[in-house]
């Protein structure tokens, strides 16, 4: 059955022959090249904790002894221990991004982050008492998580069939599609716009209504949860 | 691969000692019982109605299924006989060819002979050119599993994977032995030692194929999920610690990543400063090597520039990411050359490699740090190639229904 992968002909020979050892490495360096190579890591890979109050957190509670025996990831691309660094800011970025061009789509998102600058330190200046300069949030990011706090949905409608009819039932929303559905409506709102306004501008505005409680992505959440209210009565045919 | 081989052996021997007595033996009742029956049927006749010789011979006979298994298992000693005597051949063809010593050539040197003589870019590994000892390429078979008159030893003989069934069954018992430990300690109002409880964090349970090896029997992937449901049940139990061994014989301990044991003492170059040089750091298709300089300034050299190299601020990010994680962004000199790949492969080729040369100049808590944080990890994922008949590595065409 084996046979022919025990027996070595003499071509073989030769080629070791003519060919230098360096040659030799070289021809094994470059067959591991192509080798294929697992596309991602196994599951017993722990996720890194990469941010240091992240690690400093972990020792508090004494679990850095359980983690430090597992192997870890390494942190993806995006991700640094910077100060800079923010995991919704990140989160936004790749919701923003079109066709994988993440550079266009960081740059937008950071220009936007400067027109809201701008605007606030405008009404900083504006502002003449100090509680009321006081009221005024300068830090961009601020306002960003704000604006997605404002902007989360608590309560979502799934359109449930009952007897041939169509029933929007409301129902609870978990965290991670509340997030996206707030994403997504500030982007939503902030694209249907003039096509002589750009984008960071606008998207700037609405970062800014939305963390002020107003403004359209605001009002939509709330057309939600009132329509949830209404339809109260129906809230039984989730599970009947 | 020797202790594979060792366990072969073993089976296939001990069988055969156990049943070539018997068999010897049996030819000659045989011909006992042949001159027997002669006698009977030439001249007393009125013997028969004393003894019954049909059953005597009956009973110590060889049953059908021990012939046939001793057949099978003299035919499969010879077939790995021959089989290890054409893989020493080859193994000395394959020493001669490679101009090296027969005698100490061993299967790593075998490996590295047939990858050099018989180069293959076949995708899959399994399909490429091999030579194993046959211990290996051919899998160990059971001793018998029935005494001479066809009687199965086996109380699950009749399940067809007794060895299987018989470590459900284990599992089961453990399980309940537990439920009952459970209810004394409740009943005693006893306080279990928190450092008794078992820590099965850095082990996996065995694999299919290794499980399968251990039984020595093949299991479906069902039959798997099961002894893992099996087993994490029992392990999920407050008392579990009882059965340690009996847990851990399932289990595989996790490659540790002993970052710690071969960190490089830095280099001196004329003017006494520390240096230390990372070379092969590789992320997706970009390959460098990565210099650090100790007492420095956080200058950064990448192929002749500076950190602008990068011209997005992403890729720059994850090359200052290991230098201020351990806070040496102004303490060492990065010099680093790299080629191949876009900015996020060169990018994290860098931040691999700087991260793997600042093991010289860290201490102990932030080594540790930096493993927590998985900078110390090779990133060793490769783009997945497309198949065919779909548009990509995953993606399929639209579903038609017609």
């Amino acid at each position: 059955m084996s046979n022919f992968r025990y027996k070595v002909g003499p071509i073989a020979k030769c080629v070791f022959q003519t060919q230098s050892p360096r040659s030799n490495l070289w021809c094994t360096l470059m067959q591991y090249r192509f080798y294929p190579r697992p596309t991602s890591f196994p599951d017993y890979f722990q996720n890194p904790i990469f941010r240091k109050e992240d690690q400093a957190k972990l020792i508090e509670s004494n679990e850095l002894t359980k983690l430090a025996a597992l192997p870890v990831k390494p942190p993806a691309a995006y991700e640094t221990s910077s100060v800079y660094h923010d995991p919704l800011v990140s989160k936004l970025i790749n919701h923003v991004m079109k066709m994988g061009n993440k550079k266009l789509a960081r740059n937008l998102v950071e220009k936007a982050f400067e027109n809201i600058k701008r605007i606030q330190i405008e009404r900083y200046h504006l502002a003449t008492t100090p509680e009321e300069k006081a009221k005024v949030v300068l830090n961009p990011k601020d306002i960003l998580h704000k604006a997605v706090e404002n902007s989360k949905p608590l309560l979502q409608l799934l359109p449930i069939k009952r007897g041939g009819i169509t029933y929007q039932v409301p129902g609870p929303i978990t965290e991670k599609r509340s997030l996206f559905l707030a994403i997504k409506w500030l982007l939503e709102a902030t694209n249907d716009k003039e096509r002589t306004i750009h984008f960071p501008e606008q998207f700037a505005w609405e970062l800014l209504d939305a963390a002020n409680n107003t403004g359209k992505v605001v009002k939509r959440k709330q057309d939600i949860h009132r329509q949830c209210e209404a339809n109260r009565a129906y809230a039984h045919y989730r599970w009947q | 691969m020797f202790l594979c081989y060792n366990k072969m052996s073993f089976a296939i021997k001990l069988t055969l000692k156990q049943a070539l007595p018997i068999a010897s033996r049996s030819s000659i009742i045989l011909q006992n019982v042949y001159n027997y029956s002669s006698k009977a049927t030439s001249q007393d006749n009125f013997y028969n109605n004393f003894t019954d010789w049909e059953t005597l011979s009956k009973k110590k006979k060889v049953s059908k299924a021990m012939r046939a298994y001793l057949e099978r298992a003299k035919e499969h000693d010879e077939f790995m006989k021959k089989q290890q005597f054409e893989y020493n051949i080859g193994k000395r063809h394959l020493a001669n060819m490679m101009g090296e010593d027969p005698e100490t050539f061993t299967q790593k040197d075998v490996d590295r002979a047939v990858e050099y003589l018989f180069p293959s870019g076949i995708y899959d590994r399994a399909a490429r050119p091999l030579m194993k000892p046959p211990e290996e390429v051919f899998p160990a078979r059971k001793a018998a599993e029935f005494d001479e008159a066809g009687w199965p030893h086996h109380f699950l003989f009749y399940t067809g994977k007794p060895n299987f069934f018989k470590l459900l069954y284990d599992i089961t018992e453990n399980i309940q032995d537990l439920y009952k430990y459970g209810d004394k300690v409740i009943r005693k109002k006893e306080v279990t030692d928190e450092k008794l409880l078992l820590n099965i964090t850095g082990s996996v349970w065995l694999t299919k194929d290794q499980l399968e090896q251990l039984l020595v029997e093949t299991v479906t992937d069902l039959e798997y999920d099961n002894f893992k449901l099996a087993m994490d049940r029992l392990v999920s139990l407050p008392h579990s610690h009882i059965y340690k061994d009996f847990i851990e014989k399932f289990r595989k301990p996790l490659a540790t990543q002993r970052f710690a044991l071969e960190i490089p003492k830095p280099s001196y170059d004329e003017n006494g400063n520390a240096f230390v040089t990372t070379y092969e750091c590789l992320r997706k298709k970009a390959r460098g090597d990565v210099t650090i300089k100790s007492p420095g300034t956080g200058k950064i050299t990448i192929n002749g520039q500076d950190l602008t190299y990068f011209e997005d601020t992403q890729s720059r990010e994850q090359v200052i990411f290991p230098l201020i994680f351990t806070g040496m962004q102004d303490k060492v000199d990065i010099v680093c050359n790299i080629e191949g790949g876009g900015p996020s492969g060169q990018s994290g080729a860098i931040r691999w490699g700087i991260a793997w040369g600042l093991r010289s100049f860290v201490d102990k808590d932030m080594l540790e740090a930096m493993q927590l944080a998985g900078l110390l990890t090779r990133d060793h994922r490769r783009r997945e190639r497309k198949k065919p008949g779909q548009p990509g590595a995953r993606k399929k065409p639209t579903w038609k229904r017609r």
